[in-house]
């Protein structure tokens, strides 16, 4: 039987923790279940990482690796990376979206000061 | 043949200095023009000044950059049905007197867009060194890409077609419309091209080529320039 090491406990309970944290965020609308996802899932990676010592090895083997920590944190830094191309990725549409809604904004302001200014029924049409 | 309906767009940005005497120079070199002025987001008195001017105003609710100004313009311009936008500077660099020779070409048909260019002939016109370095790089990355030499890629005096609006209106770089637009656009086989224009200094308020600007500028534009050549048309 394999006996987690100090630094695969840390990890895997911290892994644990952020799955509780992330859920009770969603449950309290504070994140939508889109972000949710990415989060529960790389926690769920990290949580199998740190529990299943075999598996910790299997890979770190497989890809070079000297020290199963390492591999651990390997993990969480590509998520890290991932995380911010997603999040920049996301805030690029969102700008545009925002200059959208700005410019469309600006156009119905204009609009509506004009019919206040010239309303129909003043032009003898309405 | 109908006379073609032309709109002046002014992107303004903070220019209630010098807004007053622009409008006023555009009615009296260009009379009969209708004139919008864009104020993107100006933390001073410019929609002011261009109501006090009975100017129609449409106002964003903060700072978009050039290009958005812009695609506010041409939104506008199309919901008018106009045929020419033209865009103009609210800082008096651009005199309204070349106005009726940068729409011509459009209003004929012959061009889609119609740069006002201060490089055609000698006007006097002196950019910093560091300016004249970028304009020249992206006048030759814009050769290069387009096969088509324009002089003053980063000029903001331009008029541009109904087709062409009705293209920018989606898509448009926000904050500096200059290479990639013009790239884009001959991509995707607009006709593209120059006529000498008459540029003087500001005659007041700040340059939008700040020093981060223009760290930024040649990075921005050099991207999108090689982005808009790989886009699919």
């Amino acid at each position: 039987m394999h006996f987690l090491s100090r630094t695969q406990a840390i990890f895997a309970f911290g892994a644990v923790v952020m799955v509780l944290v992330v859920l009770e965020l969603v449950r309290r609308r504070r994140l939508s279940e889109e972000y949710a996802l990415l989060w529960v899932l790389s926690s769920v990676a990290m949580a199998a990482l740190g529990f299943s010592t075999p598996l910790l090895q299997a890979i770190t083997r497989s890809l070079g690796i000297l020290y199963e920590s390492s591999t651990a944190f390997a993990f969480g830094v590509t998520f890290g990376i991932v995380m911010l191309l997603y999040l920049s990725i996301r805030l690029s549409r969102l700008g545009r979206e925002h200059h959208a809604l700005v410019r469309e904004l600006a156009l119905l302001g204009h609009e509506v000061e004009r019919l206040r200014a010239h309303p129909p029924d003043s032009r003898g049409n309405g | 043949m109908t006379a073609a309906r032309v709109l002046v767009v002014i992107p303004a940005h903070d220019e209630a200095e010098s807004l007053p005497h622009t409008l006023d120079e555009v009615r009296e070199r260009a009379p009969g023009v209708t004139v919008l002025v864009v104020d993107d987001g100006s933390g001073d008195r410019t929609a002011d000044v261009a109501r006090a001017a009975s100017i129609p105003v449409v106002r964003h609710a903060f700072n978009l950059g050039v290009g958005g100004a812009l695609q506010t313009g041409f939104r506008f311009a199309i919901a008018g049905g106009y045929d020419v936008a033209v865009q103009l500077d609210a800082d008096g660099q651009h005199d309204p007197a070349d106005l009726a020779a940068v729409v011509a070409p459009v209003a004929a048909g012959s061009l889609d867009v119609a740069i006002g260019s201060r490089y055609l002939r000698p006007t006097g016109y002196h950019a910093p060194l560091t300016r004249r370095l970028g304009m020249r790089l992206f006048s030759a990355l814009t050769r290069l890409m387009i096969g088509q030499p324009i002089a003053d890629t980063t000029s903001g005096f331009r008029a541009y077609g109904r087709r062409v609006m009705e293209v920018c209106q989606h898509d448009l770089p926000q904050d500096f419309p200059d290479a990639p637009l013009l790239i884009a656009l001959s991509r995707r086989g607009f006709r593209i091209g120059e006529v000498p224009v008459h540029m003087r200094e500001r005659r007041a308020g700040r340059s939008f080529y700040t020093f981060s600007r223009s760290l930024y500028y040649p990075y921005k534009n050099l991207l999108a320039s090689l982005m808009a050549m790989l886009q699919r048309p």
